[in-house]
């Protein structure tokens, strides 16, 4: 009896101390490890609009980020979205109701590096709408602008996979047609599930409109040996073949992934409804905007 | 029985007498799985090097404190430590070699070759020696790592660390899963032939028997057996 105290105080000092160890170690390591992660998501961004490092993006090329709040008053809701103002270092918080008519506007005092902060940016935007609201930060878009034209956007979004989120960035041209998307991060199953990363599964999205997304399914059927060509960018095929084969697919359904049909159907799902929610958003968003000419930088 | 080796000799078996991976055959997963390149080799090589001189001085620091009944318990709490905070510096900093060898970090705490030397050596000397023999184990390993990934690089690729060399693929079958068994069994038998010509030259004879005195004897196991 005396004997297993002795072994239970033992280990419970010995996984004490490892845990201090490894606590230590990874409040040293968390702050490179979240860098990293930015670093890896600015990359991602940038391939996803077709800038490498042998091609780098342009100076003209400009990065916006949108940031939306849903507001509560009562038992009413509303949104509120955080919008850059052109040639200055100062944001307005625009508020909107979920019919999409115009309720308020706030001049927040935040510049554009400082906007990426969470915690500083709820700070001020509790500051600007003081006690009226009672608010919660949803999601970020990314507006990217081409000396000063619209040129794409960029879509943050999860969908839940087969056994966690499958965090993944979507690209949109002006006219809303996808120009691909990225997996930022899943857990889907290696050899199965994890099929969503390859370019054959990917690339199917590339070139679909607003109105084929929106009737777009997975559906089980062998993937055509010449379209796989097409998506996997063989470099056997000439330009004419590509822009035939792209033509020929380009209303098709996404062929599953062989034994992931559910992680197929979780990214084709998350990407249409993140698609359809944005299409209604950016709509209502750009019609308050010229109603009420904010002058915003994207 | 603490050891009488020096420093040296102690280094020096890790890397030849005693090669963890083609004397001992221990930790072979590894070895085969991990050594399509050399670079590939050569990082878990050094992520076990590391693990292994840090768990190595830490048993041995603590071996007075360690109930003999949950020292395995103990050591693979000590060792998953060490292969938690590397795992961490990996990704902190070395975000891309981390995305090579990541999964397979995290699978050191498995590794034989670490908890056998903790048990058959570590336990029982003192820090210095202790630290010795894990620097001398753990090179060891890099070492059989990296000539597994360069046989294995150069007929497979014809490259080696990325660098084209042979400008032609001799053996594509070299970088598939069932040549590391290949190359690991060729280089056991040279290294085998090796000590044979060795013993021959300097003692003039070979026997079973000095070989056998080579290898470890028993574990802390025995040294306890009396007081549990």
């Amino acid at each position: 009896m005396k004997e297993i105290f002795n072994i239970a105080a033992r280990l419970t000092i010995s996984f004490m101390l490892a845990g201090v160890i490894m606590g230590a170690v990874f409040v040293m390591t968390e702050g490179p490890k979240k860098h990293n992660a930015h670093v890896n998501e600015q990359k991602v961004m940038l391939g996803l609009l077709g800038f490498s490092e042998d091609n780098p993006a342009p100076e003209s090329i400009k990065l916006f980020n949108l940031y939306r709040y849903v507001l509560q008053q009562g038992d009413n809701k509303f949104l509120g979205y955080v919008l850059p103002i052109k040639d200055k270092e100062e944001h307005q918080l625009v508020v909107i109701d979920l019919e999409g008519q115009y309720v308020a506007q706030y001049p927040l005092q935040i510049s554009m590096s400082e906007v990426d902060d969470l915690d500083l940016r709820n700070q001020i935007v509790a500051g600007a709408i003081s006690s009226e609201y009672e608010f919660q930060f949803a999601d970020k878009s990314i507006f990217v602008n081409d000396a000063g034209e619209r040129s794409a956007y960029l879509l943050p979004g999860k969908s839940s996979g087969f056994k966690t989120f499958i965090h993944m960035i979507m690209a949109l041209d002006p006219q809303l047609t996808v120009m691909g998307f990225e997996v930022l991060e899943h857990e889907e199953d290696p050899g199965l599930g994890d099929g969503i990363e390859k370019d054959y599964f990917k690339n199917q999205f590339r070139d679909k409109t607003v109105e084929v997304m929106k009737s777009i399914k997975v559906v089980k059927m062998p993937l055509p040996q010449e379209y796989r060509k097409y998506l996997e960018n063989d470099p056997d095929l000439d330009e004419a073949e590509r822009v035939r084969i792209r033509e020929e697919h380009l209303k098709d359904d996404i062929y599953a992934l062989t034994g992931a049909t559910i992680s197929s159907d979780a990214v084709n799902n998350g990407l249409k409804i993140m698609l359809k929610k944005f299409a209604y958003r950016i709509k209502v968003l750009e019609k308050v905007i010229s109603e009420q000419s904010i002058p915003v930088a994207f | 029985m603490a050891t009488t080796k020096t420093s040296y000799q102690l280094v020096l078996d890790g890397i030849l007498d005693q090669n963890p991976i083609f004397r001992l055959a221990l930790s072979m997963c590894p070895a085969v799985a991990m050594t399509t390149t050399v670079m590939n080799g050569l990082l878990l090589g050094i992520a076990v090097f590391f693990v292994q001189v840090a768990s190595s001085c830490t048993v041995s620091v603590v071996k007075n404190f360690i109930h003999p009944r949950i020292r395995i318990p103990t050591y693979v709490l000590i060792i998953a430590t060490w292969v938690s905070v590397i795992d961490m510096v990996l990704a902190a900093y070395f975000p891309a070699a981390y995305a090579q060898v990541g999964i397979f970090v995290k699978l050191i705490v498995a590794f034989a070759i670490i908890t056998m030397r903790l048990e058959m050596f570590a336990c029982k000397n003192t820090v210095g020696a202790s630290f010795w023999d894990g620097f001398g184990m753990g090179l060891g390993f890099v070492v059989g790592m990296v000539i597994i990934g360069i046989i294995r690089e150069l007929g497979g690729m014809g490259t080696v660390f990325g660098i084209n060399i042979l400008d032609s693929q001799p053996l594509l079958f070299f970088v598939l899963p069932s040549a590391g068994f290949f190359v690991v069994g060729l280089l056991m038998g040279f290294f085998n032939y090796l000590e044979a010509i060795y013993n021959r030259r300097k003692l003039g004879i070979i026997t079973y028997e000095s070989n056998k005195s080579n290898l470890p004897g028993g574990g802390c196991a025995e040294q306890h057996s009396s007081g549990v």
